[in-house]
């Protein structure tokens, strides 16, 4: 599919300044208006405490004082560009981008590397990510990647092992540096 | 005296002066690579210094703190691309002036309105912390409510693109602190069943994982910039006719500096925006500006350095963060078993002084580094992205995991950076977010002994005219961004430059 160029952003950016509400900061609203009912919801599953053990200020009363002034500050984020210096353009213009598909792939690939500390270790999961991240980022060069993928993951292990006396996941292959 | 002597022997012990140096050493470098920056470095280094006595542990998370500002100049004068945000303004005059062939001098100049704002502000900060503290004894838990409020409000000034958002990060912050077992009825909060959160969601992985993963999702979308660089430098200290030309703009940036740093959430960029504004302003020289201006690189440098010092007073002084990377210092002073405040001034004042003697010594290094290493640091911005992020990634996993040695924390710190991650994109910074967090507790435990004070009735707050001074300052800064160009109309004020 075309990505949309930057004239056609540019477009988008003037549209969204010069209407009354941002659709951007519309969705914005809801997701943490939805977060924000999400949570209101839990508070009303706290344990109930007599009010003279709670001193009258019962364990939901601050969180929910909380999420009420998050909603009102938050209903109000759809008009904010119309207070904004330039109707807010410059907010618009970070998120004008796509975010790019590296920044997705990057965070999938952290994920798997942390959830295969328990399995792999925590060494051999440094390791994976000093070679796989800069290979993911377009790093070809073999006699770089290689040393500093053992390398570094060694020195941190020594260094958190021996002077910090952290005691790392060894995996189940049982590697441990110490 | 005694606690000064005391407090400056600790420092000049041989183990925490190698802590100050590599503090500084650590500062200048993050300082001058784009996209790292002092407080996700200070939130790094907590890990280390858990194990370390408090007075080393904290002098040199302030000694990075110092130095990480300054480091930021030298990429900001070199290749146009500023280390860390406060370095911005430096930009603006410090690459004209290195593109025709001045770099050392710019350099210079950078290295020493640094050191002037600093030690201007470290000597504010000698004599107004124990001022603070002082008048800040007499603050009971309705005072203490209030003061908490103003410096969330401040949170909107913060710098950042929207107010708004500034303030809606900062009251999540507050409602994530209060996950974990509700102190006063020992009722479990937002703990969803997990054992690990009934102690609360612990500072360092939020930390970490808002400072170094957030920005390294951010970074992966940026692989491939190339930044134009100035290879011929000569460091040169600025000559007698140079000091003269900027010595009033130092001194009035170190105090704008100091003064900024002191109120609470502001911090060095918002410094040295107004140290570059008011040098303009004030300047013989205006259509220099943006050219390579002296007063360009003296204003925001003296400034932002100066608003560190600052910075510390309400941290140490009221336990209310100056600052992004003051409030990581604040956790760490609440993790070594401290509560910051002015108890703290009051029980052990050597150490504060030790802090002070640290910074002090930190900015005088950092003079030294920075002008001898100017050359080596600018080549740092060398060391590919592709190598250096993982290696940010692998020091934030060890870090994160190494507190408490637990595998959640990790998880933690990772869905903490996505979601810092998701919103930069939105405009709400971590800066806020992570002050309500460290400030959470504080507001809840004030709001709750107050209202058992007073019996539940909110009106009884206003009894007290040192709340009511807060809530007043409260609702002009929140209301300022409206009513203010309403009120500068009236005066018939002209603009500022901006």
């Amino acid at each position: 599919m075309d990505q949309p160029g930057p004239n056609a952003e540019n477009g988008r950016e003037d549209a969204q300044a010069s209407s009354l509400i941002n659709r951007t900061d519309l969705g914005l609203t809801i997701i943490i208006l939805i977060g924000c009912g999400f949570l209101y919801w839990v508070t009303t599953g706290f344990e109930i405490v007599a009010d003279l053990f709670a001193q009258d200020v019962p364990p939901e009363f601050f969180p929910r004082l909380l999420i009420w002034t998050i909603v009102i500050l938050t209903l109000a984020l759809p008009f904010e560009h119309l207070f904004l210096g330039e109707k807010g353009k410059s907010l618009n213009k970070d998120r004008a981008h796509r975010i790019k598909p590296m920044a997705g792939i990057t965070a999938l690939l952290l994920f798997g590397v942390i959830v295969s500390i328990l399995w792999l270790g925590t060494a051999l999961s440094m390791f994976f990510v000093c070679l796989a991240l800069p290979v993911l980022w377009g790093e070809r060069r073999i006699k770089v990647i290689v040393p500093y993928a053992i390398i570094l993951p060694m020195a941190v292990t020594v260094l958190f092992s021996y002077v910090l006396g952290v005691h790392f996941e060894t995996g189940v292959f049982g590697i441990t540096l110490r | 005296m005694e606690p000064v002597i005391q407090g400056l022997t600790l420092v000049f012990d041989p183990f925490n002066i190698a802590l100050v140096f590599g503090g500084v050493l650590i500062g200048v470098t993050v300082g001058a690579l784009p996209g790292l920056s002092s407080p996700m470095a200070v939130a790094l280094l907590l890990p280390f210094t858990i194990t370390l006595d408090p007075v080393p542990a904290i002098c040199m998370m302030a000694a990075l703190y110092c130095a990480g500002t300054f480091g930021g100049s030298i990429t900001a004068i070199l290749i146009n691309a500023p280390g860390a945000p406060p370095a911005a303004a430096t930009a603006l005059d410090g690459y004209p002036m290195a593109k025709r062939g001045e770099a050392g001098r710019a350099l210079g100049l950078a290295a020493v309105s640094s050191v002037l704002g600093g030690v201007f502000s470290l000597i504010i900060f000698l004599f107004a912390a124990p001022l603070l503290a002082k008048l800040a004894l007499k603050f009971r838990p309705p005072e203490y409510f209030a003061l908490t409020v103003f410096a969330l409000s401040m949170l909107a000034s913060i710098s950042g693109k929207s107010s708004l958002r500034n303030l809606i990060a900062g009251a999540f912050g507050v409602l994530i602190g209060t996950a974990g077992i509700h102190l006063t009825t020992g009722v479990e909060r937002f703990t969803f069943g997990i054992y690990e959160l009934t102690e609360g969601v612990s500072f360092v992985p939020v930390l970490i994982g808002l400072f170094a993963i957030g920005e390294l999702l951010g970074q992966s979308q940026v692989l491939n910039v190339a930044y134009e660089r100035i290879t011929s430098i000569v460091i040169k200290l600025p000559s007698r006719e140079d000091f003269r030309r900027v010595r009033w703009t130092i001194l009035r940036s170190s105090g704008i500096g100091t003064f900024i740093g002191i109120l609470p959430a502001e911090g060095a960029t918002v410094a040295a925006i107004m140290g570059y504004n008011e040098a303009k302003r004030w300047s013989k020289n205006k259509e220099e500006f943006g050219h390579g201006a002296l007063e360009g690189i003296a204003g925001p440098e003296a400034a932002n350095n100066a608003a560190t010092g600052g910075a510390m007073v309400p941290t140490l002084a009221l336990g209310i963060p100056g600052s992004a990377t003051t409030a990581i210092i604040l956790a760490a002073l609440i993790m070594h078993g401290f509560r910051p405040g002015p108890y703290l001034m009051q029980e052990t004042p050597h150490f504060i002084y030790a802090i002070f003697g640290a910074m002090l010594v930190a900015n005088f290094m950092f003079l030294g580094i920075g002008l001898g290493g100017a050359k080596v640091f600018s080549r740092i911005t060398l060391i590919p992205r592709q190598l250096l992020w993982p290696a940010v990634f692998v020091f934030s996993m060890v870090g994160a995991y190494s507190f408490a040695s637990s595998v959640f924390d990790i998880w933690v710190m990772f869905i903490s950076g996505v979601v810092g991650f998701l919103m930069k994109r939105h405009g709400f910074g971590p800066a806020p977010l992570v002050m309500g967090l460290i400030l959470g507790k504080l507001v809840e435990e004030s709001l709750s002994q107050s209202m058992i004070m007073f019996d539940n009735n909110w009106f009884r707050f206003f009894e007290s005219p040192i709340v009511v001074f807060f809530f007043l300052i409260t609702a002009t800064g929140l209301l300022w961004p409206l009513i203010g160009p309403r009120v500068r109309r009236l005066l018939g004020r002209k603009n500022g430059p901006t």
